[in-house]
């Protein structure tokens, strides 16, 4: 079983597709990139399989489990850290913790959030107001957040988006360590982000997913030196 | 639980905005004590009168007040990542209006002291009148969850800022209805602020006469499909902010 399986993955707004007939499967314990240039249907994307929008057609399985007929089963074991700021920004760090240890009914509430805090070295930063934080901690914060349920799979969106380089690494750390635990899915614009985290790639161009495959085959396939120029190539269809 | 978990957390968003706090209970008092200041020969002037018609006013500041919180949290990714939990619409909306609660209570003693200082004799129905108004008040609130669900934070304020007006001119707080005419009073009866001023003026001077079943069946029906409204469009929103 899959933790994610997608068939004929469809997402239309209006007059434009956003998610074109996307057929994917992501094995549990993956740590699994969506690239894409900008518009390219990469967050629409996370969007469908988190629950947040149903798909115009085609069809999602969480963990075997059919996206539109156990919606609220799926919500227990997935969670997501947004693009922007997505905690509580007049709660201290603590209170964010316990309330969405709260929203997910954890039963070892302090334990968990001491997990945590111990995990993302959040202890000096615990009782400061979200709102005084840079946004290298409010990441941080936000992606310990998104831990508290345990989540079976947890959605990245571009998880180190305008962090500084030190930042970055230490956000890559952590979720080096989550490798092989939780299925992670994560979109980002960083080519090294992906090549290094990632153990397979899929490369979204304008809804549809033109290849799979982890960042070596991705190289081999466009016949270019490296990750970058082979994403180029394999996005513009060797137009660039 | 979660409705709980939710009301706590708006609860601390609200009491670390003062601002918002001052806003809502401050001006009320000002209009209360400013009034009754001059001998204004009407009626709806009277410290008993115009503590309810106070009341009124301050629940429509309340609705501003719950349009900004509601549209705050739309802004943010935050609410993102609450529709992804197995939190549904009603955890949502009844963790809005529990939140606003104590704030309502709050209002309310302070309105009664201050009433009470001015002249209002303290009586039993003082309590009473504290009780309806907490149930009044949720028309107050998710009319704010509905304006902070449609409209983004800048035009909520500007739109409830017009229900402010709108609550002053049609619950007879400062003049009685049929002072603009026939049609100005038919439109006063059929929307719910008069209503809710006269329950309330009913229950604080012990005159239940003066609350017609109309009154009641008004409010009622506004209370019932304004909270349907409220949650059919928050979830609405919520999808479709999420496209």
């Amino acid at each position: 079983m899959y933790a994610i399986e997608t068939k004929k993955l469809t997402k239309v707004f209006k007059d434009k597709t956003a998610v074109n007939n996307i057929d994917l499967n992501i094995k549990k314990g993956e740590i699994f990139a969506l690239l894409g240039t900008n518009g390219a249907g990469k967050t629409t994307m996370i969007k469908m399989l988190s629950t947040l929008i149903l798909p115009s057609s085609g069809s999602i399985k969480i963990n075997g489990l059919d996206i539109v007929k156990n919606k609220q089963k799926i919500k227990e074991i997935i969670n997501i850290s947004p693009q922007e700021t997505s905690i509580a920004l007049n709660l201290s760090v603590r209170e964010n913790l316990e309330f969405m240890a709260g929203v997910y009914q954890i039963k070892n509430k302090e334990e968990k959030i001491n997990e945590l805090i111990k995990t993302f070295k959040l202890e000096k930063v615990l009782n400061q107001k979200a709102k005084t934080l840079s946004g290298g901690w409010q990441r941080k914060v936000s992606i310990a957040i998104s831990l508290i349920n345990n989540p079976e799979i947890l959605f990245l969106d571009e998880p180190t988006l305008g962090l500084d380089v030190i930042a970055r690494k230490e956000l890559w750390k952590i979720i080096e360590e989550l490798r092989g635990k939780i299925t992670i899915i994560l979109t980002t614009h960083y080519m090294q982000e992906a090549e290094s985290l990632s153990d397979r790639v899929g490369i979204i161009s304008n809804g549809s997913l033109i290849r799979v495959g982890t960042a070596k085959e991705l190289i081999k396939i466009s016949g270019e030196k490296n990750f970058e120029d082979a994403f180029v190539s394999l996005a513009t269809g060797g137009k660039l | 639980m979660r409705i709980l978990n939710f009301a706590r957390r708006n609860f601390k968003e609200i009491i670390r905005d003062p601002l918002s706090i001052i806003f809502a209970i401050i001006l009320p008092i000002f209009l209360l004590f400013i009034f009754q200041q001059f001998d204004i020969p009407n009626d709806s002037y009277k410290i008993e009168n115009f503590t309810p018609g106070i009341i009124i006013f301050g629940f429509s500041v309340i609705t501003l007040f719950t349009s900004t919180l509601v549209s705050k949290d739309r802004t943010t990714s935050f609410l993102v990542r609450l529709c992804i939990s197995p939190m549904d619409q009603i955890d949502f909306i009844l963790g809005y209006i529990l939140s606003i609660i104590p704030l309502i209570i709050l209002q309310n003693i302070l309105f009664f002291i201050v009433a009470i200082l001015l002249g209002l004799t303290f009586n039993i129905n003082i309590i009473f009148t504290i009780l309806i108004s907490i149930i009044i008040s949720i028309l107050f609130i998710t009319m704010g969850i509905i304006i902070g669900s449609i409209f983004t934070e800048k035009s909520s304020s500007g739109i409830s800022s017009i229900i402010v007006q709108f609550v002053c001119f049609t619950s007879e707080i400062y003049f009685p209805k049929e002072i603009l005419g026939k049609t100005f009073s038919k439109i006063c009866e059929l929307l719910p602020f008069e209503s809710c001023a006269k329950i309330i003026r009913g229950v604080l001077n012990n005159n239940l006469e003066l609350i017609s079943s109309r009154n009641i069946i008004v409010f009622c029906i506004y209370l019932i499909v304004i909270f349907i409204i409220a949650v059919l469009i928050f979830k609405k929103r919520m999808l479709s902010d999420n496209k």
